[in-house]
């Protein structure tokens, strides 16, 4: 590591006196291990996020399968109250925010806004390095006895699981650690290191929709942090803040979880919505339609989201005066939600659709997460969710927000840039196949979840015989949504196989396959580690087909570099300076 | 998806709003019709549990609620996921075009926008005022409700109290009974963890807080046996944490209620206490058992259900006990043995709270010792 450099602002003067390169890294450690590659990086975060959801799709799976018989099939009571907090757990914080914002935010911001690398690559390591760690300490728990509470672990409840639960404390707490540094250092990247030219107008959508979620991870997470960090002292030091008997309060937690975890719901959800801002106008020959609509609804619902947090809490002791703000402000965030989804629609509208396995996934996303987005308003109404919530209803909505919206969100991000990453196409054929499997699965798996919820089967339910009893055709139900559930596990699978096999058979990418005209697609596939031989200039805005591509300094992009010393990284050290 | 060739791309033409874009939107009226002709006029029992015979006047009222945001709701999905399909395919890239056609090229269209804003916010400005009218019937109800009845959660089963009643039905197997016809308001609270108090024909929920009361206000409309369900996680036997309510005529709750009262009677006349035999140490113990859910020992306003009782034999601003007695160790011993209700609140009798007259006497000494 080289000191004494210029600042990461001096990055955009690419013909300065102070142009230099670092070499590449040399040996295995430094280029794989601790790289401080955004890309490897983003590589790092991917492969991570995969296993988790493959464990943690495999504790969804036990789930379904106990739940084949009203008694229970497979498991007791106290595994299944396990297998769904960590569930819930790995899934949220292990999965779908290192996936969204630690693997695609990785990769593809740099690459978009014309940047040699983030603004901190060396917090940017260690931001993923603590990702592992945590990860590690919240299996650990499962060695005394895991956590019984459901992945919001509500006390007093959760203050039973002890040692298990202490430490489960411990790995929300450090995870929020990185999610936090995430957030800043994405933050700063984007404000400060967009390529010359590229106004805020100019930038792609999934920048922007990767800047609002660095907004909300930079400040909601010290609220689940605070929150966690004081169940924990509770559990290790007996301090009472949430026992009631002792003067604490339950509704408290609650409050500050909720302040975390309602725009936690946001951070995975607005970088699908990025994902499917690039993915339909590429695929449809089209600029997206209203640009600056999408653009400023995501800052509109980042903005929002920290104010609807208590709609989680209407029967839950909230005092009843405080429900009826926070129905209005959970059906104002309705609004510029259901405007981006509109504005999808419209993108489609005369375009010259390619059906290319992104776009499958981008189409799917507007059937599934738009119905998520309905059966969210039918929750939103404070009478109407005195019934609905806790029950499977709730559990039938969150799935197809974040597996019909998140997950099919990146699902569609695999395949686009996948080659760019690997500098080979993965098998369309594979990837339609998991399409249609991963979409027949998921709606047959969450549909028949609404009406069991309404009839009256809560979650977190590990044995139903007194509900079958008043609706026998629960029994059907529960098999029937455990049957589809397993094509998303073939969907999945197909994924991971597609994925390793591409890396040797697919077809050869080229510089840009998919005729799309964001700033990554100028340069080689895989990018080489400086991203950017010469940083390019940005004249317009990326999405108008009819015209040239809007940037300058394009020229000899693509050849190798002749020497190092001749561009300037961001400075990789810890300060950052 | 070829480089863009010299002479520009292909722009694709398109007549009016697309072939057959008239006709698609004219199926999906229909389609969107008869949805709301199916949740106005058909029945909708098999995912709302007794939609068509209300049990309460709230599950007529959230039906309500839930039927208008059905009929819209369900036509925005109608229309979203049909245009997306009818797009999809009338849009399709063919084999036939040239390698660089490209899709209409436009950006906005203001007009539109105004609408698809204006249109769904006046639809969420009307379903906040049904929703406010229908939540200030449940949270509030009437003024003075016939009947006030109290539930507490606990691991893993719904304990009913009548405070009319100065002693309370407590029991894992016993049903809750609520008259028909009559407003009524239900108090729930917990003794331990978090739980909730469904039943889902009612259509309401509160969940049970320890140190928190909150309560549901309805009127009973069905006579017959409904579900209680626990609807928050409570710890291992939480699917097994189920209740009974049974809604009868007046005449048989009434029945009823004065067969628990004379067995209540029968039991305070056999417990006689001898208040000579506490100890505060061990009084001290009891409190933190069965007291500290509601009481904690801090000056009177500090109330978790029922007020701080650290200064219940000498507060000058509350010289008198609740029940407007002076605080004599005999009146507090009256007060743990009988229960109370009244403004401030209520609370369980002896019997309900598992207390025996040596545990009165315990606590009465405990009480007394505090300064």
């Amino acid at each position: 590591m080289q000191t004494g450099q210029t600042s990461t602002h001096d990055t955009h003067d690419a013909h300065g006196a102070a142009d230099h390169i670092h070499p590449p890294p040399e040996g295995f450690v430094a280029k794989y291990i601790f790289s401080l590659d955004h890309k490897v990086i983003g590589f790092q975060y991917f492969i991570t996020a995969l296993l988790m959801m493959m464990i943690a799709g495999s504790f969804a799976e036990l789930i379904r399968l106990q739940l084949t018989d009203p008694k229970g099939a497979i498991m007791s009571n106290d595994t299944y109250n396990v297998m769904f907090s960590m569930h819930g757990t790995a899934m949220v914080w292990l999965m779908l925010i290192p996936m969204v914002t630690g693997a695609l935010g990785n990769f593809v911001m740099p690459l978009q806004i014309g940047a040699r690398d983030v603004a901190f690559p060396w917090l940017n390591m260690v931001s993923f390095w603590i990702f592992p760690v945590a990860a590690v300490i919240l299996f650990s728990s499962l060695l005394f006895g895991g956590p019984h509470a459901g992945w919001t672990e509500y006390p007093p409840i959760s203050l039973a699981d002890g040692t298990a639960g202490a430490l489960w404390c411990l790995a929300i707490f450090t995870i929020g650690i990185s999610s936090t540094m995430t957030g800043l250092n994405f933050m700063v990247t984007i404000i400060k290191m967009r390529a010359p030219g590229m106004t805020w107008t100019r930038m792609p959508l999934f920048v922007w929709a990767t800047f609002a979620t660095a907004l909300m991870n930079m400040f909601a997470t010290v609220a689940l942090s605070a929150a966690v960090g004081a169940l924990f002292i509770e559990h290790v030091f007996n301090v009472p803040f949430f026992d009631a008997t002792r003067g604490g309060s339950a509704v408290l937690y609650e409050h500050m979880f909720w302040f975390y975890s309602h725009p936690a719901v946001y951070i995975f959800i607005i970088p699908a919505f990025g994902i499917v801002s690039e993915v339909l106008p590429t695929f449809a020959r089209k600029p997206i339609f209203g640009y600056k609509v999408i653009a400023f609804s995501s800052m509109a619902i980042a903005l929002l989201s920290f104010t609807v947090w208590a709609h989680h809490m209407f029967p839950s002791g909230l005092a009843p005066w405080l429900q009826i703000p926070f129905m209005i402000l959970t059906y104002a965030i309705g609004i510029p939600t259901g405007i981006k989804v509109f504005s999808w629609v419209a993108t489609l509208w005369g375009g010259r659709i390619h059906y290319s396995t992104s776009m499958l996934y981008a189409l799917g996303f507007l059937i599934t997460f738009t119905f998520g987005g309905i059966t969210g308003i039918f929750l939103a109404s404070v009478p109407v969710d005195l019934h609905e919530h806790g029950t499977y209803f709730v559990v039938a909505h969150f799935h197809y927000v974040v597996g019909g919206g998140a997950v099919m969100g990146f699902l569609a991000a695999i395949p686009y840039w996948y080659p760019k990453a690997t500098g080979r196409m993965m098998s369309e054929r594979l990837g339609k196949l998991g399409f249609w499997l991963f979409f027949i699965g998921l709606n047959g798996t969450f549909l028949p979840m609404h009406w069991l919820g309404l009839e009256g089967m809560p979650r977190r339910y590990a044995t139903y015989e007194y509900f079958a009893k008043a609706f026998p055709d629960a029994v059907f139900w529960n098999r029937f949504e455990t049957a589809f559930s397993f094509l998303m596990v073939a969907s999945v699978g197909l994924l991971v196989f597609n994925a390793i096999w591409s890396l040797r058979h697919g077809k050869i990418a080229g510089i840009n396959p998919w005729g799309a005209r964001t700033l990554e697609w100028t340069i080689s596939s895989p990018p080489p580690y400086y991203n950017f031989k010469k940083i390019p200039q940005v004249y317009d805005r990326p999405y108008d087909f009819d015209k040239p591509l809007p940037y300058g300094n394009l020229d000899n992009q693509t050849e190798p570099f002749p020497e190092y010393g001749k561009v300037v990284m961001p400075v990789p050290t810890p300060a950052g300076a | 998806m070829a480089q863009q060739s010299a002479s520009g791309p292909n722009v694709v033409q398109v007549k009016g709003l697309g072939p057959g874009f008239w006709q698609v939107t004219a199926v999906l009226t229909v389609l969107s019709l008869i949805n709301a002709w199916y949740f106005l006029f058909g029945s909708i029992d098999w995912m709302m549990p007794g939609s068509a015979h209300p049990v309460a006047d709230s599950t007529y009222n959230i039906d309500g609620l839930f039927k208008f945001m059905a009929v819209f709701g369900n036509a925005i999905m109608i229309f979203v996921g049909g245009y997306v399909i009818y797009f999809a395919i009338v849009f399709r890239a063919r084999a036939s075009d040239p390698p660089d056609t490209i899709g209409v090229q436009i950006h906005d269209a203001p007009k539109l926008e105004f609408w698809w804003v204006v249109l769904p916010t006046l639809l969420l400005i009307v379903l906040t005022w049904i929703s406010i009218v229908v939540w200030y019937k449940i949270q509030f109800g009437p003024a003075v409700p016939a009947l006030t009845t109290e539930v507490v959660g606990h691991q893993f089963y719904f304990e009913y109290r009548y405070p009319g009643l100065k002693t309370s039905v407590f029991s894992k197997t016993e049903p809750m009974h609520l008259p028909v016809g009559v407003p009524v308001r239900i108090l729930i609270t917990s003794a331990d963890v978090l739980h909730q108090f469904w039943v889902p024909e009612i259509r309401l929920k509160a969940a049970a807080v320890p140190g928190l009361v909150q309560n549901l206000n309805f009127t009973p409309l069905q006579v017959g046996t409904y579900d209680i369900v626990c609807s928050e996680f409570c710890g291992i036997d939480h699917s097994k944490m189920q209740g009974k309510m049974i809604i009868e005529p007046v005449a048989a709750f009434n029945t009823w209620l004065s067969g628990e009262k004379k067995a209540a009677a029968a039991a305070a006349a056999s417990g006689a206490v001898d208040l000579t035999s506490g100890t505060a140490d061990a009084g001290k113990a009891l409190f933190t058992q069965k007291c500290s859910a509601c009481h904690q020992i801090a000056p009177f306003d500090q109330k978790l259900v029922g007020p701080g009782l650290l200064h219940v034999t000498d507060d000058p601003a509350h010289p008198a006990l609740v029940d407007g007695k002076p605080p004599t160790p005999a009146n507090i011993a009256e007060i743990l043995s009988k229960g109370y209700t009244g403004p401030i609140g209520a609370m369980p009798s002896a019997q309900a709270n598992g207390l025996s007259a040596a545990d009165i006497a315990n606590l009465t000494a405990y009480l007394a010792s505090l300064k």
